[in-house]
């Protein structure tokens, strides 16, 4: 089933700038898809895009579907459950007094009844390895502990796509491997906007290159990666991971 | 201006309580109503920096400091109704998180720092600006509204405490607005360098026509009317009994209330220091008032001045005009 | 430093600590009202009072130290109002009684929230029915509190590192820059936890 479907996606900020000019792409329940390009390609607008939160004001004619349920108005409510979104600075999501109720947020707002909510907040820290924090104060938590905690808030919620923005931002090596093998343990399709390429190259199959707010490339991970030329004309490079390989 | 628990009267903390109830009341609803979708964590975060903002002292010569209460601030960045909730929220943490002004007393406090301030400063603000050219005109007029927010929270808070019957008004009136009249001008500085540092990073937060955080802030009449007759209501059974010359003012609400006994009202009258005239003006009360008239008068001026040499110093480093 | 209890490190947790938080806050309004409302002349009552709050410091072994250190933080206009009174007849008597009052309730309190972690203030709140919006509000100041300092003590350390004048002028222009910084970020900050909680089903009435 299509996960994520969008079409000739265009948008604009209100400040006029042109942050989309016309994504058509297409994602498949279960794959693991990197999404890449230089500051300011349009990476985090996507993301916002897949569950509402951008546009501000939804207009009827969408060019986005999760599920094949189109991102609307009316759909709101239904695509943000399916959808979990992990935004860059954990200080921003972790807006609780305490982890648990941060992680309990999510399944609360979706309207679940107290009794699941608690077994639901359970389950996800143990996942990310929590437990015993539940009554931790946020500001106490280690950089990789709070990006566990958001990711636990999400994981939480059950959803069925997990769109991260720079994961693995500010983490230390240990933490970034931690951080790796943990999302390698959650079943979802998964898409990771990201400058982290070695994570890209060991989580992700296939890639997109977005720059400028178009899709300048899209496929397989490790042949998009190698191909120096194309990452150094977009800002980026070849990770160090690939330059021992030999591109097929 | 924390009050703490022991110092004021049952019918005291009965009047203020319910005067803070329906204000903060009306505030939340105000907020929670018309203004935009992210008000509940802006909220909350500006909360917090008035919390910190007030940790960080301003050191002033002689190792006293000043600091910045921020009501004003709130009030004409966010809007008054904004202002209300986010001291009020400010104050309980205070108070029971850190013992800073007593449980009973909290309404005393919210209704003199969270109401009655930035109100009080809002309007003030609002006619000042509206007088002077806009280039400078709004920093002028928060340097004198803190100032004014800051000595009448000081009188209201007195007028408490004396309705209580804990400080005569004769000495705690010249004492409290006193003062509170230099304090003032600490906050009125510091409010309003603050004020200019966001002018000069984003000028366009700051339009004079509206508040521009939360655009289209228009307070509904009904806001007007019930801050209004709150705050007068208020002034009128705290401050006005005291502040008239006639003692007969003050046996008429302890009689109306018949909680005061008439030896008490006869002690606070009649206690020697009342009595005392300052040569040539008249009782220190008289002589605090006319400090207050000539201390508003400086407030304007130095704000004046200084909002002068801020914009011109911004203007000459080629920002946009503020 | 701090744990969940606010401004107290506790290492320990006794009884005190694990009572129900509607419990004590429920004990401390009626101590603290009874201490208001008291005549001064009723000393036996004082005393009892502080026989009660004397058991709870020694059970929930708080530091005498942190007691003594906040009652004595006692700002100028609380000592200027207290000797105010004095000028009244029979001022000493209305001195003293204040004083007492005041330090039993604030020792009160103190104990209070000493002994109470902060989530539970809370939902004694929400038990009162005070407005969802309130306790959002309160709730998100106190995690972003922390937050702040931090990101002010980072800037103003920056801002200093730059400036190589003592003079007070210079430093009240960095706190005041600090603080105009610090409230833009807070701005843009509450417009991203607005995002991310919307993101995880948060409706906006």
């Amino acid at each position: 089933m299509t996960a994520v479907e969008c079409t000739d996606l265009h948008f604009r900020y209100p400040n006029g700038e042109e942050a989309l000019r016309g994504v058509t792409m297409r994602i498949e329940e279960g794959e693991s898809v990197g999404l890449i390009g230089p500051n300011g390609a349009g990476k985090s607008t996507i993301l916002l895009h897949m569950n509402g939160i951008l546009p501000e004001r939804l207009s009827p004619t969408v060019s986005i579907s999760i599920f094949g349920i189109p991102v609307d108005a009316p759909n709101l409510f239904r695509v943000r459950r399916l959808v979990g979104l992990l935004f860059p600075d954990p200080d921003d999501q972790l807006f609780c007094a305490t982890v648990y109720e941060d992680v309990a947020f999510g399944p609360s707002q979706f309207g679940l009844p107290e009794a699941e909510v608690k077994a639901l907040v359970e389950d996800s820290m143990k996942k990310v390895g929590l437990q015993g924090y539940e009554h931790r104060s946020p500001h106490h938590l280690s950089t990789g502990e709070k990006q566990r905690a958001c990711l636990a808030g999400l994981v939480a919620c059950q959803p069925k796509i997990l769109a991260l923005d720079e994961p693995t931002h500010g983490l230390d090596p240990r933490g970034k491997r931690q951080f790796k093998s943990l999302l390698q343990s959650i079943e979802a399709t998964k898409i990771i906007a990201t400058h982290d390429l070695e994570l890209v190259v060991e989580l992700c199959a296939r890639s997109i290159l977005l720059d400028e707010g178009v899709i300048v490339a899209d496929g397989p991970t490790a042949s998009l990666l190698s191909d120096e030329d194309l990452m150094n004309a977009h800002g980026l490079e070849k990770p160090h991971i690939l330059k021992h390989l030999h591109p097929h | 201006m924390h009050i703490p628990d022991g110092f004021l009267d049952p019918k005291t903390i009965a009047a203020t309580s319910a005067f803070s109830l329906v204000g903060v009341a009306r505030a939340l609803r105000d907020v929670t109503r018309r203004l935009a979708g992210w008000k509940i964590p802006l909220m909350g975060v500006t909360a917090a920096f008035v919390f910190v903002a007030q940790m960080l002292n301003f050191p002033v010569a002689g190792g006293t400091s000043g600091h910045f209460v921020g009501g004003v601030f709130v009030a004409v960045l966010l809007g008054p109704s904004a202002a209300v909730v986010v001291i009020t929220v400010v104050l309980l943490v205070q108070c029971f998180l850190f013992a800073d002004g007593g449980v009973f007393a909290i309404g005393a406090n919210i209704f003199n720092m969270a109401i009655v301030s930035p109100i009080v400063g809002y309007s003030v603000y609002r006619i000042v600006s509206g007088i002077l050219p806009k280039r400078y005109g709004n920093l002028v007029a928060i340097g004198v509204a803190s100032w004014v927010s800051t000595v009448v929270a000081a009188i209201c808070c007195t007028g408490e405490l004396v309705w209580s019957g804990t400080v005569p008004w004769s000495i705690g009136f010249p004492a409290m607005a006193g003062i509170h009249m230099l304090i003032g001008f600490g906050e009125g500085l510091i409010t309003m360098l603050v004020y200019a540092a966001i002018m000069r990073t984003r000028p366009d937060l700051v339009r004079p026509e509206d508040s521009g955080i939360i655009p289209g802030v228009v307070r509904p009449i009904t806001n007007i009317l019930i801050y209004g007759f709150l705050i007068i209501f208020g002034l009128a059974l705290f401050v006005s009994p005291f502040a008239s010359r006639w003692p007969d003012g003050l046996e008429k609400v302890a009689a109306m209330f018949g909680f005061a006994s008439r030896a008490l009202s006869e002690r606070v009258v009649h206690s020697p220091i009342a009595e005392y005239k300052v040569p040539g003006i008249g009782s220190f009360s008289v002589a605090t008032a006319l400090a207050g008239v000539i201390g508003a008068i400086t407030v304007f001026l130095l704000s004046f001045v200084l909002a002068r040499f801020l914009t011109r110093s911004a203007a000459k480093n080629g920002s946009s005009s503020v | 430093m701090h744990s969940r209890f606010i401004g107290v490190p506790v290492g320990e947790t006794t009884v005190i600590h694990r009572l129900p938080a509607l419990a004590k806050v429920t004990v401390s309004c009626v101590v603290i009202l009874t201490s208001i409302l008291l005549p001064i002349g009723w000393g036996v009552a004082f005393v009892g009072i502080a026989a009660l709050l004397s058991l709870v410091v020694f059970v929930s072994r708080t530091s005498l130290w942190f007691l003594f250190r906040n009652i004595v933080i006692v700002e100028p206009f609380v000592i200027m109002v207290g000797l105010s009174t004095l000028f009244q007849p029979d001022g000493g008597m209305r001195f003293a009684s204040i004083a007492l009052k005041s330090t039993l309730s604030l020792v009160t309190i103190l104990l209070l929230s000493s002994t109470t972690p902060f989530e539970e203030l809370l939902e004694v709140l929400r038990m009162m029915r005070i407005p969802a919006a309130m306790i959002s509000i309160i709730a998100l100041m106190f995690r972003y509190i922390f937050v702040f300092i931090g990101e002010s003590g980072r800037m103003r350390t920056a801002r200093q590192s730059r400036s190589f004048t003592q003079r007070t002028a210079r430093s009240w222009v960095v706190l005041a820059s600090v603080l105009g910084q610090l409230f833009l970020r807070s701005t843009v900050r509450a417009e991203r936890i607005y995002t991310a909680m919307c993101a995880r089903g948060w409706r906006s009435q």
